[in-house]
């Protein structure tokens, strides 16, 4: 289900290097400007990929963690960790 | 008349650009040595306009309003505004061709198509790679068409080869002698920003390029329509390769290379069309 607040923000600030400053200073100000829901603003605060993913498209959601400094790496094993396991659904 | 001398296509990813200088060094001489010969093959046509084919990055369009194929009618575009475009490719403005640009436009919604058009657009990584690492003249006049290959719903494979019949009907009826090329960017499959992130389908990517070499449109797209929903995301702009195989009227695709490269996420595609 596509976060419309959320994918303003991150759409934003990969266009806005100012207010990726902003953000980059204080994250919760920004959020509060962009009406960010509470729980999508505790997963921004925690850099929760898992979270976040359903909610904004896949190549803003990679742009999002650029723009946090996420290593190329990390950001690539949080996505894999969302992997479902083998016959998890039953 | 117009003419269109040429069709190719050619891998657009952005990590191309900004890791060029620590790329593994047999992927960075596989790009090289197929940017090369694409660009070759392009340059020998002497194209006078490019119509260049790409997905927009989240760059000129958000989800409050998302065309499905927008044409770049301006006198100029915004050249590359990613930070690693800067030293690499450093234009600011890229020459358009409103003439040819108009033509298409009227010609689409002559043809009951009804695109987007912009008279200025942003050219991001997906266009600005390509005419980097060819090396084409950047005094060759850009006719951009966006096609949304990013958020779905996206056009079907049908719809794209309808667009590559429409543009050579374009290109056939534009009264100045102008010789076009098209340039179809990205591909082939890649995985970006989900939970495959980096995962190369070189099963895909070898039945792709079987596909465009030896079967028809109805195949094309039986194949497309079933296996693009079960690869990565990056891999939904072989539209671009169809709308290119449909002006080239399904003469005949040569590969130029293939060869995937995790350093850059991507199955790298290049390939050249006969017209």
């Amino acid at each position: 289900m596509t976060d419309y607040q959320l994918s303003k923000l991150i759409f934003d600030l990969q266009r806005q290097p100012q207010l990726a400053a902003e953000y980059s200073a204080d994250m919760e100000a920004v959020m509060e400007r962009y009406a960010i829901a509470p729980k999508v603003s505790a997963a921004l605060l925690a850099d929760d990929v898992a979270t976040l993913a359903p909610l904004v498209n896949a190549y803003l959601l990679r742009f999002y963690f650029q723009i946090r400094k996420m290593p190329e790496q990390e950001f690539i094993a949080r996505l894999h960790a969302m992997k479902q396991p083998e016959g998890a659904d039953g | 008349m117009a003419e269109l001398v040429g069709a190719f296509a050619a891998c657009h990813g952005p990590v191309i650009a900004r890791d060029w200088q620590v790329l593994p060094e047999n992927e960075r001489d596989r790009y090289i040595t197929a940017f090369e010969r694409t660009g070759a093959r392009l340059k020998a046509c002497r194209p006078d306009i490019i119509v260049a084919l790409s997905p927009d990055h989240w760059v000129n369009f958000f989800i409050d309003n998302m065309p499905a194929f927008c044409i770049g009618v301006g006198d100029e575009h915004d050249g590359p505004p990613e930070p690693f475009m800067a030293d690499i490719f450093p234009h600011k403005t890229l020459k358009g061709d409103p003439g040819f640009a108009g033509h298409l436009l009227q010609t689409a919604m002559d043809s009951e198509f009804e695109p987007a058009f912009s008279h200025w657009l942003t050219l991001d990584h997906g266009i600005c790679v390509p005419l980097w690492r060819l090396a084409v003249d950047v005094a060759t006049p850009i006719v951009p068409i966006l096609v949304n290959e990013v958020e779905g719903p996206m056009p079907v494979i049908r719809r794209c080869f309808s667009w590559g019949r429409l543009l050579r009907k374009a290109i056939g009826s534009y009264q100045p002698a102008a010789r076009i090329a098209i340039l179809a960017t990205g591909g082939l499959s890649h995985s970006i920003g989900e939970a495959t992130m980096g995962w190369i389908d070189e099963d895909f990517d070898r039945a792709c390029i079987r596909h465009f070499e030896q079967s028809g449109e109805a195949d094309i797209v039986r194949f497309l329509d079933e296996q693009l929903p079960k690869t990565g995301n990056g891999a939904h702009e072989v539209r671009n390769w169809v709308i290119a195989h449909g002006a080239a009227q399904s003469r005949g695709f040569e590969l130029v290379d293939y060869f995937p490269s995790p350093a850059t996420f991507v199955g790298a595609g290049f390939a050249s069309w006969r017209v």
